[in-house]
C-alpha cells in the first residue's frame, strides 16, 4: 500500500478528532499547540492571557475540524482559526488607560542594559499595539514582528494581500506617531523595520 | 539590537500546557453533553406519548425480572458544572461536577473507568455474580456490594468507603477497605479513619445511561475529615513516617496553585529528610522554580542530581535543567 502524503494524514486525521476520537484530537494537539502558541504569542506579546485564548483556539479548532478539507495544510488551517479567535479576543478589549512608566536602568551594566532596553522596547511596543485596530495589529505582528510573508499574512487572516498591506502600513503610521514622544520605542521601530 | 534579531517566544510551561489540554478537553466534554441534552430534548417532545407507553411497559418489566447489564456497549458519562446520576445495571453512580466515567458490561462483569473527577457508587450485592470493578488510572477496586467513593486527579486516586468492604489494587498490592476509611495512592499501605463520610442522598435509580442533570446533595471532601490518628496497615514506624511525608507532599502540591511560595517552603523543608519523599519534594521544587522562572531552579536540580543520581526524577531532572540552560 502507498504512504500517505503529509496532505491525506492531515484530513485523515482531522476527520478523526472532528467525529470526537479523544485520541486524534491529542495528536492534533500536540501536534498543532506550538504553532499555534507561537502565532499568538506574536499578536499577544506575552503569555500572560495565553492559556485562556489558546483553550479558546483550540475547542474552537476542534468544532470547526468537520470543514476541513486539506485545501491548506492542518498547520496553517489551525493558525488561521486562532487568528479569528485571538481577533474576537482583541476586538472586545478595550484599550488600556495607564501609560508607561520608563523603566530604570542607567545602573545597570551595558550588557544588561542592552537586554533590559529591549526588553522594555518590545513592552512599549505591544502596549502601543494594545491601541491599534485588531486587524491592523494582527498584520502588524505577523508581517513586522514574526517576518512571515505578505502573502501567508493573507492567509491566515482570511484576507486579501492589498488588505494586510494597508492593514500593516496603517498600523505602522500610528505606531510611528506614538513613537515621535517616545525614543526606545523609535529606535525599536526603526530597527525592527519589516518594510512592504 | 541588530535588524534580524526578533524579540523571543517565550515557552509555556509544561504545567501551563497542561492546564491548557484539560481546559480544551473539559470544555469539548460540556459541548458533548450539552449538545445530547438537546437532541434528547427535541426528541422528548416528537416521542412522549410513545415513551409515556413504554415507562409503563417498563416498570412492569422491572418488577419481574433483575435489570439488564448484558449486551451493554462502553459509554461515556460527562458531568457538566452540576452533579449528575447513571445507572449500570443494579448500580447507581452519582458523579460530581465536572468528572468523566467509561461505563462498560460484559457478561455480567460490569467495570466503570474514572476518567477524571469523583464519583459516589453504591453497589447492590453481587452475590455469585461477578464482582463489580472501578478503574481509575493504576488502582483497581473490587467490590462485593457496598457504597464508596473514587476520586481521580491526573494519577492521583482516592477511595472513600461509606458502607461494606471494597478491595484495592494498586501496583501489585491489594488493600481491603472497609466502611468508615479512606485509602489514597499517595500513601497506598495505609488506610485512614474519617470521622464523617457524607454520600449524596440516594435518588431514584433509573435503568437509562444517558447523564441526568438533577442535582445531588453536595459531598463533602472526605480528605477534609482525616484524623491525625491513623491506623496504618503495616506497623513499621518507618513506613508510617513515609506515608506521613506523602500526605505533606498532596498537600504541598494542592497548594502550588493558590500559594506557591507556601508550597516551595514546604518542598524545601520536606527535602531535607532522606526518605522517598525527599527527592520527590527536592525534584518539586526544582519544577516548581523552574516554572515560575526563577534562577534557583537550577540550582535545585543540579542538588537533586547530585544526591540522587538515580532518582525517580532524574531524567525529569536532566531534561529540565537542559531546557533551562538550553535557554539562557
Amino acid at each position: 500500500m502507498a504512504a500517505r502524503t503529509p496532505r491525506e494524514h492531515d484530513v485523515a486525521l482531522a476527520q478523526r478528532a472532528g467525529a470526537g476520537d479523544r485520541s486524534a484530537q491529542r495528536e492534533l494537539f500536540q501536534a498543532q499547540k506550538q504553532s499555534v502558541h507561537h502565532a499568538l504569542f506574536r499578536v499577544l506579546g506575552s503569555n500572560r492571557e495565553l492559556e485562556d485564548l489558546l483553550q479558546d483556539a483550540f475547542v474552537a479548532i476542534f468544532r470547526a475540524l468537520p470543514s476541513f478539507r486539506g485545501e491548506s495544510s492542518l498547520g496553517r488551517w489551525c493558525q488561521t482559526i486562532a487568528m479569528r479567535t485571538a481577533y474576537a479576543t482583541i476586538a472586545k478589549r478595550r484599550p488600556p488607560s495607564l501609560e508607561l512608566v520608563e523603566d530604570q536602568v542607567a545602573d545597570a551594566t551595558p550588557d544588561v542594559q542592552r537586554v533590559m532596553r529591549a526588553r522594555e522596547a518590545v513592552r512599549r511596543l505591544y502596549s502601543a499595539l494594545d491601541r491599534i485596530e485588531a486587524k491592523q495589529r494582527i498584520a502588524y505582528a505577523l508581517f513586522v514582528i514574526d517576518g512571515r510573508t505578505l502573502v501567508e499574512v493573507a492567509e491566515l487572516t482570511d484576507s486579501t494581500v492589498l488588505a494586510v498591506k494597508t492593514r500593516v502600513w496603517r498600523a505602522r503610521r500610528e505606531l510611528l506617531r506614538r513613537a515621535r514622544k517616545d525614543e526606545v520605542l523609535a529606535e525599536y521601530l526603526s530597527e525592527l523595520g519589516g518594510e512592504s | 539590537m541588530s535588524k534580524t534579531e526578533r524579540p523571543p517566544v517565550e515557552p509555556l510551561s509544561d504545567i501551563a500546557w497542561s492546564r491548557v489540554e484539560r481546559g480544551v478537553w473539559s470544555r469539548l466534554d460540556e459541548t458533548e453533553v450539552i449538545t445530547k441534552e438537546r437532541h434528547a430534548s427535541r426528541l422528548w417532545w416528537l416521542a412522549a406519548p410513545l415513551v409515556a407507553a413504554a415507562a409503563v411497559a417498563a416498570v412492569v418489566v422491572f418488577h419481574s425480572s433483575p435489570r439488564p447489564e448484558r449486551d451493554a456497549g462502553p459509554t461515556r458519562v460527562v458531568s457538566e458544572a452540576s452533579s449528575s446520576s447513571v445507572s449500570l445495571g443494579d448500580a447507581h453512580i452519582a458523579l460530581d461536577p465536572h468528572s468523566a466515567i467509561v461505563m462498560n458490561s460484559h457478561d455480567d462483569s460490569p467495570n466503570v473507568i474514572v476518567e477524571q473527577g469523583a464519583a459516589w457508587f453504591a453497589v447492590e450485592p453481587r452475590g455469585s455474580r461477578p464482582p463489580f470493578v472501578v478503574l481509575a488510572g493504576d488502582t483497581r477496586v473490587r467490590v462485593i456490594g457496598t457504597r464508596f467513593k473514587v476520586a481521580r486527579s491526573e494519577e492521583r486516586v482516592e477511595v472513600t468507603v461509606d458502607h461494606g468492604i471494597v478491595e484495592i489494587g494498586y501496583h501489585g498490592d491489594v488493600t481491603r477497605v472497609a466502611n468508615g476509611q479512606h485509602w489514597s495512592s499517595d500513601a497506598p499501605s495505609t488506610v485512614l479513619g474519617i470521622t464523617e463520610v457524607v454520600p449524596p442522598a440516594p435518588v431514584q435509580t433509573q435503568t437509562q445511561t444517558q447523564p441526568q442533570t438533577q442535582t445531588l446533595p453536595a459531598v463533602q471532601a472526605p480528605t477534609h475529615h482525616v484524623q491525625t490518628s491513623v491506623t496504618p496497615a503495616t506497623s513499621a514506624g518507618s513506613a508510617a513516617a513515609n506515608d506521613r511525608d506523602a500526605l505533606k507532599y498532596a498537600e504541598l502540591a494542592r497548594l502550588e496553585a493558590s500559594a506557591p511560595d507556601s508550597a516551595m517552603a514546604g518542598y524545601l523543608s520536606l527535602s531535607k529528610g532522606s526518605g522517598r519523599w525527599a527527592q520527590v519534594a527536592l525534584y518539586a521544587a526544582g519544577r516548581l522554580a523552574a516554572d515560575r522562572r526563577e534562577a534557583r531552579a537550577t540550582t535545585f536540580l543540579e542538588i537533586y542530581l547530585h544526591r540522587f543520581p538515580h532518582g525517580a526524577n532524574a531524567d525529569d531532572a536532566r531534561q529540565l535543567l537542559a531546557r533551562l540552560k538550553g535557554t539562557r
